[in-house]
């Protein structure tokens, strides 16, 4: 039983010694590629748990990095300036656009599966050209100058170490507070609704607000994401909302595996540091060897690449032996 | 057939529901008492589906009502009929083929202690024991840990039932519950029926074709024809009577 833990201990536990490993400039990418990591597992939980394939999950994360760099930079009238508060919007704003999709998909007469994919689609897109077009928050040059997190000490979240264990720590929560939703009842109930929802109704679940929750719990978290992503990188722009981001939230967690948090976490880090790497060894070539792979593990692993090797022990309640 | 003022269980009367020109309901009227057994038989096409989707509130009857200990259940959504009590088994296995014996019990114990609501149900903390006791009285407990897809055809059925049961359901609407069973199969299922009934006091109506099905229960029937109540009584009465063999043999020498 403990060993089924190691590997996802054993992960925890290298990336909190990787400071000790790297230099500056390399922990401050590796920093950015917990962020990706973060919002690889809220669409995990979604797609993984509850069935629900979101091809706009970059809609929650670009959601997050608006209201985290409009508010940091004091641009909301008679709301001071503070990227702390900053964040918690950005938390917010995910759950709320979560919660909006949800229930313009559900309330409205029966959207199931491939239509919720569309939608999505459609959401993501439609985001993307306001951003752009609008000038209030930058238009297609987005907002610049987006503060880091002060922290205590008179030290803030530029500092590469500070920054880093920063971006870990709300991995860290991330990662648990998603492993406790769907490891509790509530979590049995939505992979229920995964398998067949007419089934969950007629037990007395009414499943359009389990969805329109799952939802707005995905979008809190890729939220928070988004609120890290602008004040990491300290600026925001469309290319943050749109299809393109979607689409790499969706590789990585396919490949890594969307029903494992920590296999879609790891498949956004190794995924996203690969394309790095190819795009400086073979130039635009990246995208191409990058789309070949992804088709190969999704025919091939369907569970994705990592599913099996960090898939936790059954919670005991749910053991029959 | 009673006025709508008795004090039965389940009280349904009247009802009538049209696709187009299909009457499927044409008034239908009978009761169940509570602990109750009745078994509904009749050709396709008689109206015994369409009953049971008015019953669960998969379809809105034209007129008539269905109350349940004097609540109205007709009419009602889905998931609220079901909260009042009233759990229906498909003819096609309906478990969750993904899904872990134990995490079906789970489902239907949360909706129990939780009412299917979301927040309780973060909150509640899972009843292994009884799903585990639920799962020894009905003969399942060595398919806890097994994945629902690959159960035997005669276990899924009778898991879908022990799901209702967990479910606190007090009618249970069971249609055609041992259909594809060989005879080992049925005659378990009409044992846990019986269990079911005369331990948790739950009222059950069945739909059945099966012949062999219907005498052993022993139960009173209804028999439906054309969207109407033709007959009810025991199993011989029934059988004896001319108008239901006319009916089951065809009008030609009626």
């Amino acid at each position: 039983m403990m060993a089924r833990l190691l590997p996802t201990l054993a992960v925890w536990a290298v990336l909190a010694m990787l400071p000790l490993l790297l230099g500056e400039w390399e922990l401050a990418m590796f920093g950015q590629l917990l962020i990706y990591g973060i919002v690889a597992i809220s669409l995990a939980f979604i797609w993984g748990q509850g069935g629900l394939v979101s091809f706009g999950q970059a809609l929650f994360f670009g959601a997050g990095a608006y209201a985290m760099s409009l508010t940091a930079k004091g641009m909301l009238p008679g709301i001071p300036a503070s990227p702390w508060l900053g964040l918690l919007f950005a938390i917010a704003a995910g759950a709320i656009f979560g919660a909006l999709v949800g229930g313009a998909l559900f309330f409205g007469k029966g959207l199931r599966t491939a239509y919720f994919g569309i939608i999505t689609i459609a959401a993501a897109v439609i985001a993307e050209r306001v951003t752009t077009n609008w000038r209030f928050i930058g238009g297609f040059n987005g907002l610049l100058d987006v503060p880091p997190l002060p922290l205590p000490g008179g030290l803030d979240s530029a500092d590469p170490l500070a920054g880093y264990l920063l971006v870990l720590g709300f991995a860290l929560l991330a990662f648990l507070f998603l492993l406790a939703v769907e490891r509790s009842p509530y979590g049995t109930v939505l992979r229920g609704i995964r398998c067949d929802e007419r089934r969950i109704m007629s037990l007395g679940f009414f499943v359009p607000i389990w969805k329109v929750v799952a939802l707005a719990l995905s979008g809190g978290v890729a939220g928070l994401a988004g609120g890290l992503f602008a004040t990491q990188f300290n600026f925001v722009s469309p290319a943050v909302i749109g299809l393109a981001l979607s689409t790499e939230i969706l590789i990585w967690a396919a490949v890594g595996g969307k029903g494992v948090l920590m296999a879609a976490f790891i498949g956004a880090i190794v995924v996203k540091y690969m394309e790095g790497y190819l795009s400086e060894t073979i130039g635009n070539y990246w995208l191409l060897v990058t789309g070949i792979a992804f088709i190969v593990v999704v025919v091939l692993f369907p569970q994705g690449l990592l599913g099996r090797l960090f898939k936790l022990p059954t919670p005991y309640r749910l053991r029959g032996d | 057939m009673g006025p709508s003022v008795t004090a039965d269980f389940l009280n349904i009367d009247g009802l009538r529901k049209s696709f187009g020109g299909i009457h499927a309901l044409q008034g239908v009227s009978f009761s169940l008492g509570a602990a109750g057994i009745k078994c509904i038989v009749g050709p396709n096409g008689c109206g015994k589906s369409t009953l049971f989707n008015v019953l669960t509130g998969v379809l809105a009857p034209d007129s008539g009502t269905a109350t349940l200990e004097g609540n109205r259940i007709s009419g009602l959504n889905a998931h609220r009929v079901s909260r009042l009590g009233v759990g229906r088994k498909f003819q096609v296995p309906g478990v969750l083929s993904d899904l872990t014996v134990m995490e079906h019990m789970e489902i239907a114990l949360a909706a129990r202690a939780t009412g299917g609501k979301v927040w309780k149900t973060l909150n509640w903390r899972g009843n292994r024991a009884e799903s585990l006791a639920m799962l020894a009285d009905a003969g399942l407990a060595e398919y806890a840990d097994k994945i629902a897809s690959q159960l035997p055809h005669g276990i899924k059925q009778r898991l879908e039932i022990l799901m209702l049961v967990a479910r606190g359901m007090k009618l249970l609407l069971l249609d055609e519950p041992t259909a594809g069973m060989t005879a080992t199969e049925t005659q378990a299922t009409i044992d846990l029926i019986r269990r079911i009934n005369q331990t948790t006091g739950a009222a059950i109506l069945v739909i059945e074709h099966d012949m062999t099905f219907v005498r052993n229960l022993a139960c009173p029937l209804i028999v439906m024809m054309r969207g109407e109540v033709l007959r009810e009584g025991t199993y011989d009465e029934v059988r004896a009577d001319p108008q239901v063999r006319s009916a089951y043999l065809g009008d030609r020498h009626a």
